[in-house]
């Protein structure tokens, strides 16, 4: 497996990393730059083909659910089958994580890798029409990049779906895959209970396949290279590389791309034994540095302190912030960000923030820790998405890495030095069905 | 009510049936239109979980329903006056009380709609569902308005009084939940509604943060309600 000292993917002529972002610096790939670096389509001239090499490969979706990219296509092509209807291929570049910054920075700088993976999974499973559904906004105009790069294609013909560019609403689970059909559908991006399974009926009725942008740019490499050469990097069981969002704390996110199985220590250095690692982002889990300092860049070594790889955000908070203070006002933005329409959710979040935020400004009563746990039981399972599930993760995680944090607020001190936030959080919650358009 | 009783033999029997039965009928629809208006507004009754209010409602039709069938083919059967099996699907194809009958047969195909878009509704949008659904609002005043005008039992005496009780019921349970819609938040502002009802914690966080701290929208959200 590769090396890396200090946080830098170190280019190993083996294992050649980086795969998906272009080696040389900051500049966006065009056209002939990416027709360069990786040479034309590998169309296989037949639905089902590419199914196979996923399959071998063992890609899965780096969206953050990991799901097997090979069951979901099978899923669509076998509905577009037995319904005879044409499926629809949607790239989701939606990163609508505040603390992820790898879909927009892929799109920013290899947008043709995505764009060819969409080309291809379209062929897989046969559909007629593509969608690329991103925040136009998130970076650098990258909406108006993107809809260079499609240009550019169609120009040399190199594409054989047309792709349409659509854009997500600037909500927590705007990029959530039933929201996302709901959105493009006209509808607020709020998720949908299933089923039907969107690969079954989504978008307009059609079979549909939501794959995360980065997903698909594996998916064009692995058309090229085929699945042996994907599992040269990664573990056996979590194969291939993977883009992480890293926050250390001197300075701005990072974005890596790195081997599955790679150790933590040496993506966010040797942290001090008083210091946590946020893995996952904000549906994710706060690890103490000391346990973090053990674990590898897979769920199987994950597992072991109850995290996930999850969207590959790792999050390590300068010493002299308040890590207890800080997730309380990024579960108070969670909470803000539920679309309101399951029970649990429209009624836990809000309370559950309510009670984190007495804890972390040294108003909590007796009883607040219990209600934080009975309540983060209550919701989790119970909505149409993981958007409570994820949240009561996170504060639990929080609940048990700050308990000594905790104690001091209680006792009305803080550890923290500078209130300057260190999480991103968004300012704008939604108020009205417009905000949800 | 005595004399009318005693009366019964082999060739009224029928015909006291599809009465009786009609009535009962008229009594569960009432029932099964109070609880939908409870179903949609996720109400409870005493010692009853949400789900099995859901339940309830969706039993007592189905029992609602046999009874229908059986008032009206006793009804049909019955020799005494003439009513073809038509005219329990085809309004005013009776000659028997034709326009009466009639409302019976608006209400009953109503009903079937109803009854047969829920029997089949996993298979269909909710939207579909749902449309159709509203008709029993629609079926059971022409169900209502069938009982009163084509049996004279209901037009006096203690039938009538029930007769009226159910109108009022149903007209007060439909006002309620008029009432109640009009004090829905929408969705969209559902949790800022709730984020600003538990404002007093979070207030604090923002004093306890930086400047550049997220500002609340949800007291200028609560202004506004």
């Amino acid at each position: 497996m590769t090396t890396a000292t200090h946080g830098a993917p170190a280019e190993d002529t083996a294992t050649s990393l980086p795969r998906l972002l272009p080696r040389s610096g900051q500049h966006p790939e065009d056209w002939h730059a990416h027709m360069a670096r990786h040479g034309r389509l590998p169309y296989r001239d037949r639905p089902g083909d590419l199914i196979l090499d996923l399959s071998a490969a063992g890609l899965t979706g780096r969206g953050g659910a990991a799901f097997p990219a090979h069951r979901k296509l099978s899923a669509v092509l076998d509905a577009a089958d037995k319904r005879r209807r044409p499926p629809v291929v949607i790239a989701n570049g939606a990163e609508s994580e505040p603390a992820s910054d790898k879909d927009a920075t892929l799109l920013w700088l290899a947008p043709h890798l995505v764009l060819d993976g969409l080309q291809l999974a379209a062929e897989a499973v046969g559909a007629e029409a593509a969608i690329l559904y991103t925040h136009t906004d998130r970076r650098n105009d990258v909406g108006r990049r993107l809809g260079q790069a499609i240009a550019e294609r169609v120009a040399v013909g190199a594409d054989r779906v047309p792709v349409q560019l659509a854009e997500a609403p600037p909500r927590f689970l705007s990029g959530q895959e039933t929201a996302l059909v709901s959105h493009l559908a006209g509808g607020p991006a709020i998720p949908t209970f299933m089923p039907p399974r969107i690969t079954e009926r989504g978008l307009a009725g059609a079979p549909t396949l939501v794959q995360n942008a980065e997903t698909l740019a594996h998916m064009a490499l692995i058309a090229r290279h085929g699945p042996r050469w994907f599992r040269q990097v990664g573990t056996t069981a979590e194969p291939g590389s993977m883009l992480c969002t890293i926050r250390r704390a001197d300075g701005t996110p990072r974005v890596a791309e790195v081997p599955l199985g790679m150790p933590l220590r040496s993506l966010i250095g040797d942290l001090g034994p008083d210091r946590a690692v946020l893995i996952g982002g904000y549906h994710g889990t706060w690890v103490p540095a000391a346990d973090a300092m053990r674990l590898t860049l897979d769920n199987a070594s994950l597992a072991a302190v109850g995290a996930r790889v999850g969207a590959g955000i790792l999050i390590t908070p300068p010493p002299d912030r308040c890590a207890l203070t800080e997730t309380a006002a990024a579960v108070r933005y969670l909470a803000l960000e539920s679309a309101g329409q399951c029970g649990p959710c429209l009624n836990g979040l809000p309370r559950i923030a309510a009670a984190l935020t007495e804890i972390a400004v040294g108003r909590q009563r007796r009883q607040t820790q219990a209600d934080l746990e009975r309540w983060a039981g209550l919701v989790t399972g119970r909505g149409a998405c993981h958007h409570p599930d994820g949240t009561a993760r996170f504060v639990r995680s929080a609940l048990i890495t700050f308990a000594a944090e905790i104690e001091l607020h209680r006792r009305g001190r803080c550890s923290g030095t500078s209130r300057k936030a260190f999480l991103p959080i968004p300012r704008d919650s939604a108020r009205t069905e417009e905000d949800w358009m | 009510m005595l004399r009318d009783v005693s009366g019964i033999n082999s060739s009224t029997a029928l015909w006291y049936t599809s009465r009786a039965t009609g009535v009962v009928a008229l009594l569960l629809m009432t029932a099964v239109v109070l609880l939908g208006l409870l179903v949609t507004r996720q109400g409870r009754l005493p010692g009853l979980p949400r789900f099995a209010v859901t339940g309830l409602h969706r039993n007592l039709s189905l029992i609602a329903v046999v009874f229908v069938a059986l008032h009206v083919l006793t009804a049909v059967a019955d020799s005494y006056v003439h009513i073809p099996l038509t005219a329990a699907v085809i309004p005013l194809a009776s000659p028997y009380e034709r326009l009466w009958l009639g409302l019976g047969a608006v209400s009953l195909d109503l009903t079937i709609a109803v009854v047969v878009t829920s029997l089949l509704r996993r298979h269909l949008s909710r939207r579909l569902w749902r449309g159709v659904h509203l008709l029993a609002y629609a079926s059971w005043p022409v169900a209502w308005l069938h009982s009163i005008t084509s049996s004279p039992d209901l037009r006096h005496g203690a039938l009538f009084l029930l007769a009226v009780a159910c109108a009022l019921v149903v007209v007060l349970a439909v006002l309620w939940r008029l009432a109640a819609a009009s004090r829905d938040v929408p969705r969209a502002e559902r949790v800022g509604h709730l984020m600003s009802a538990l404002h007093h914690p979070m207030s604090a966080l923002h004093h306890h943060r930086a400047p550049n701290a997220p500002q609340s929208r949800a007291p200028e959200r609560a202004s506004r309600l």
